[in-house]
């Protein structure tokens, strides 16, 4: 463990104690760039009072050369001061960063339930990118103005000493107001700081709910929410910009008082003959340079005081301790458990007073099975996750092979323990990486291999068992594969689909519809019927072909396109007739061949086809009703019907425009030939070189039987497989059913072996197939491989186990076997029965 | 479009002059009882988003159990109602043309009470539940409508299940 927390540690702890080379390279080419800008003051005096008074030409020369050396070396050092400074900045950003992430991960859970996800991220990011830019010169900046101003300051004093006295009499007025002003600046600062928070929240609510707001139309009520905090928020910039600018309103109007007693005293001085005209320039010019410097330590002040209250801000809001060590203390190897559970008399208190478990005890032996069940609220989750040191109990104990479970790290438990929560949580990424994840978590971080990670046979075997494999060779056989890299794979796949046709084409003729050059395609739209393959190049893309002078050519040299054109009319009257007022929702425009984000386009059109019958139509507004037709497809869109004149004609035209497209740029289209692999579809749909029949929801499935049993005599299964744990999940694992994701949840826990497995109706979203698959594989591949905690809803799937607990507020009040449960005719029996 | 006045061969229904399956879909609806009462635009979008599916004698349209999600309205064929038992089943009742069941799960994500085999080569009319709750949401009136001919078949159900039991208990 840390010895001091990071939520401890003081802004500046983090500049002093890093990159102090870096640092001490960085003062010493300050305190040199010093030098380069008093030099052209001193230069600038010479050039008057010796060059130019005695008219020496050499004189002039030699300084304006060192003028200009000076000036050019003072612009080259400032880059480097610069680069130097947010490179620092940045570098300490980033570990600061990192280390406040890896501390907030590690916050008790009930911490998270009460922090909205939009704070923590806001604060990781803008907030600490600011202070990031500040970090950077936090010590530098002040460092090189205080250096110059004193500089300029003496060299004042050295041209005359009663005028630089009298000039310098206006700094002390003004650092006496600005820190003033400059306090209550901060107090808003903080407030804005809350403010933005709550801000975020709202906006991180809203995303994460959106399916509501859009369900009920919510929109205005949302913004009412975000309107609060925006109007707050406008407030409270608007009285920091006021005191903001009447800071800067005030450090000019000092600095500019400064020449107005230069001229009137320097002029007099200078009249009656006590200064040379050379000294006062030379005076007026530093007397100017000290503006900047001191802007900048006005400036630095200000983004010192902003850092510090953003910096404190978000420390003191994750200053909590974790509930457990992370590691095992000693740098001890993680615990090697065998899974004796027990528990005496252990409370879970919350708030002070409620008793969410209330004088817990049991006793599990290693390889034994427990059955958590109770009505929802009776703690049975809970006592789960209390064991799954997942929160921590407030009162008594809980050992786990004698050890108590408090004093265990994070590590030991997740070596040894496998907890499966109810809705678990898939990551974005892989399948795989979901897979792997417990067991890459326990690679320790610093590269030492504890435990190898499970190979590709292992993986394939706790696939099996828990009854994910056909759903990952189902994945697999969904994808679209990219051209490079699979000649291999593709050419095997070809072989499969004529092997497929001679074996069950005849069989699978009503549930499949098979390319044929031949034939009409109910499955695909029209565009694709006609060209019959897929394009390389974006004119013969669907969506642009009728854009295309060729393909236009084509349909009017085929009589084509007076039937599209009558298609694409129609199936617009109809669709923009039916979606009238549903245009909020995405959904109904499944069906539609116009898209959400065109039905005004297409809206417009029909209501000039009302009043001009087809006749006035634009070429713009033609090719959109062409692009429809084209769009259309039969076994998919049903608000238009397709003569059968044009299933025909499209079919005669089809290997005409085949022909003509080989003549007239051939490889710009892959037509579908039994031949070629279709990289535009996938494996599956290859094999098949067809579309199964959307109104048969059981061909799909006999046609995979077959696909899989193929697959395996022609050895491509693990192909298919590895290809489908490839597959991304995508965010939250959106793209997978809630049946798969509870299995990977399972899978994943089952990869690390554990020897404690804990199951929080991780069953529960599966259908009974496969819930009584995993069942199975409880009550035999497990079976005192393992101590097994279960809860569950139904009282059936703990049938066998070694010990029921009946929770009831808190309590375990009943405990023992099935049967004898049951013959008590107590809670358990009542569960049984009325539920 | 006047020039190709050929029916289309899914409207076999109703065959009109090109008549698209969504209309003839609709006209099925407007004939079915339990929709009767919904006035005929709202039916018209479920005519939309409806689907048609064909299963072959002897195939279950859904298992006992399974998580499937759509309602169905026989357009051709008979069903059985079966209750699935690892040893042996139990007959319940028969569905036939023009019958609508499985309505329950437009309502609630549950898994089937029973199983439903095809009797003979079967057409329905599908409608799923996202479906269906995405009109609700639309036309939220129309609820009330559907929710009754629904209820009143649960009880149906129940009752002969119940009498089912009943005789079992008399023949032992």
């Amino acid at each position: 463990m840390e010895p001091s927390p990071i939520t401890k540690k003081g802004l500046f702890s983090w500049i002093l104690t890093r990159y102090r080379g870096l640092q001490l390279l960085l003062l010493l080419l300050i305190v040199s760039t010093i030098l380069f800008r008093v030099l052209p003051l001193e230069l600038q005096k010479r050039i008057i009072n010796q060059a130019i008074a005695y008219k020496k030409m050499d004189i002039l020369f030699l300084y304006c050369g060192l003028y200009l050396g000076a000036v050019v070396l003072a612009g080259v050092l400032k880059y480097v001061i610069n680069l130097l400074q947010s490179y620092i900045g940045q570098r300490i950003l980033k570990e600061l960063r990192e280390r406040i992430y890896d501390h907030i991960l590690t916050l008790p859970i009930s911490f998270f339930r009460r922090t909205p996800p939009g704070m923590v991220i806001a604060s990781l990011t803008s907030e600490l990118s600011a202070i990031g830019e500040f970090l950077g010169g936090a010590l530098a900046t002040p460092l090189i103005n205080i250096f110059t101003l004193l500089t300029f300051a003496g060299y004042l004093f050295y041209l005359h000493p009663l005028l630089a006295i009298l000039s310098f009499s206006i700094y002390p007025v003004e650092i006496i107001i600005i820190p003033f002003l400059q306090r209550r600046y901060n107090r808003l600062n903080r407030d804005r700081i809350d403010v933005t928070r709550s801000m975020s929240n709202v906006i991180g609510e809203a995303i994460a709910g959106i399916h509501e707001i859009h369900g009920n139309a919510g929109y205005r009520l949302e913004n009412r929410k975000l309107g609060r905090f925006n109007e707050a928020l406008f407030t409270i910039r608007n009285q920091m910009n006021t005191l903001k600018f009447l800071i800067k309103f005030l450090n000019n109007f000092f600095q500019s008082l400064g020449p107005f007693i230069l001229f009137l005293l320097g002029g007099y001085l200078t009249l009656q003959g006590r200064f040379d005209l050379g000294a006062l320039v030379a005076f007026l010019s530093a007397y100017e340079k000290l503006y900047d410097p001191w802007k900048e330590l006005m400036d630095y002040y200000q983004d010192l005081q902003d850092s510090h209250v953003r910096y404190h801000r978000i420390m003191d809001y994750f200053d909590i301790q974790p509930e457990f060590l992370l590691a095992p203390p000693d740098g001890r190897d993680p615990l090697r458990l065998e899974g004796d559970i027990r528990i005496q008399d252990m409370s879970f208190i919350i708030d002070g007073e409620i008793r969410v478990l209330d004088q817990v005890s049991l006793a599990l032996r290693s390889g034994e099975q427990l059955g958590l069940v109770g009505f929802s609220g009776s703690g049975k989750s809970t006592l789960a996750m209390v064991i799954g040191q997942l929160y921590s109990y407030t009162t008594g104990h809980v050992y786990l092979d004698g050890q108590e479970l408090k004093t265990l790290s994070k590590q030991d438990i997740s070596f040894n323990i496998g907890y499966i929560a109810q809705y678990p949580f898939i990551f974005d990424g892989s399948i795989e990486e979901n897979l792997l994840y417990a067991c890459e978590s326990l690679v320790p971080g610093d590269g030492g291999s504890a435990v190898p990670l499970p190979g590709r046979d292992e993986i394939v075997k706790v696939l099996e068992l828990v009854g994910l494999s056909d759903d990952i060779l189902r994945i697999g056989l969904n994808t679209v594969l990219s051209p490079d890299g699979t000649e291999d794979f593709t050419q095997r796949v070809i072989r499969m689909r004529s092997t497929f046709f001679q074996r069950w084409g005849s069989e699978l003729a009503d549930s499949v519809n098979f390319f044929d050059l031949n034939r009409f395609q109910e499955h695909i739209s029209l565009g694709e019927n006609i060209a019959f393959g897929h394009a390389h190049v974006d004119e013969y893309q669907l969506e642009a072909l009728p854009g295309s002078r060729f393909f236009r050519e084509f349909l009017l040299e085929s009589d084509l396109l007076d039937p599209l054109l009558g298609l694409g009319e129609e199936i617009a009257v109809q669709t923009i007739g039916l979606l009238k007022d549903l245009q909020d929702d995405p959904y109904f425009f499944e069906l539609s061949p116009i898209s959400q984000a065109e039905y005004e386009e297409y809206q417009e059109i029909v209501s000039h086809l009302t009043k001009a019958k087809s006749v006035g139509l634009k070429q713009r507004e033609l090719d959109a009703l062409l692009r429809l037709a084209l769009r259309f497809t039969p076994a998919v869109h049903t608000m238009a019907a397709l003569p059968e004149n044009l299933e025909r004609d499209i079919v005669k035209a089809r290997r005409r425009f085949m022909e003509k497209m080989l003549q007239h740029d051939p490889g710009a289209i892959s037509f579908y030939r039994p031949t070629d692999y279709v990289f535009t579809q996938s494996i599956l749909d290859n094999i098949l070189f067809g579309r199964t029949k959307a109104d048969r929801p059981q061909a799909i499935e006999k046609v995979r039987e077959k696909v899989e049993e193929l697959l395996r005599q022609e050895n491509l299964t693990a192909e298919t497989l590895e290809i489908g744990l490839k597959f991304q999940v995508g965010s939250k694992g959106d793209r997978l059913s809630g049946g798969q994701k509870q299995k990977i949840a399972i899978a994943r826990a089952l990869l690390k072996n554990p020897r404690i497995l804990i199951l929080d109706e991780a069953t529960a979203s599966l259908d009974n197939a496969s819930q009584a698959r995993i069942q199975q594989l409880f009550s035999s591949e497990l079976k005192g491989k393992c101590t097994l905690i279960s809860v569950v809803h139904r009282l059936e799937l703990v049938r066998d186990f070694d010990l029921i607990a009946v929770m009831r507020a808190g309590k375990i009040v009943e405990m023992g076997q099935y049967q004898d449960l049951m013959d008590r005719k107590g809670l358990f029996y009542e569960l049984a029965h009325g539920a | 479009m006047s020039l190709h006045t050929e029916p289309k061969k899914e409207c076999s229904i109703s065959p009109g002059e090109g008549r698209c399956e969504m209309s003839a879909n609709l006209e099925i609806f407007r004939n079915v009882s339990a929709f009767s009462g919904i006035p005929i635009d709202r039916l018209k979008l479920l005519a939309y988003l409806s689907k048609r599916v064909n299963f072959k004698a002897g195939e279950f349209v859904f298992h006992h159990g399974d998580l499937d999600d759509k309602a169905y309205l026989i357009l051709s064929g008979k069903v059985q109602v079966i209750r699935e038992f690892p040893d042996h089943s139990i007959l319940l009742h028969e569905f036939k043309e023009g019958d609508f069941f499985g309505g329950l799960v437009l309502l609630s994500d549950i898994k089937r009470l029973f199983s439903i085999k095809a009797l003979t080569d079967l057409e329905c009319l599908t409608i799923s539940r996202k479906s269906f709750q995405k009109v609700l949401m639309q036309f939220p009136e129309i609820a009330l409508k559907l929710l009754n001919p629904t209820i009143k078949r649960m009880v149906q159900m129940e009752e002969r299940l119940l009498q089912a039991q009943s005789d079992q208990c008399i023949y032992g």
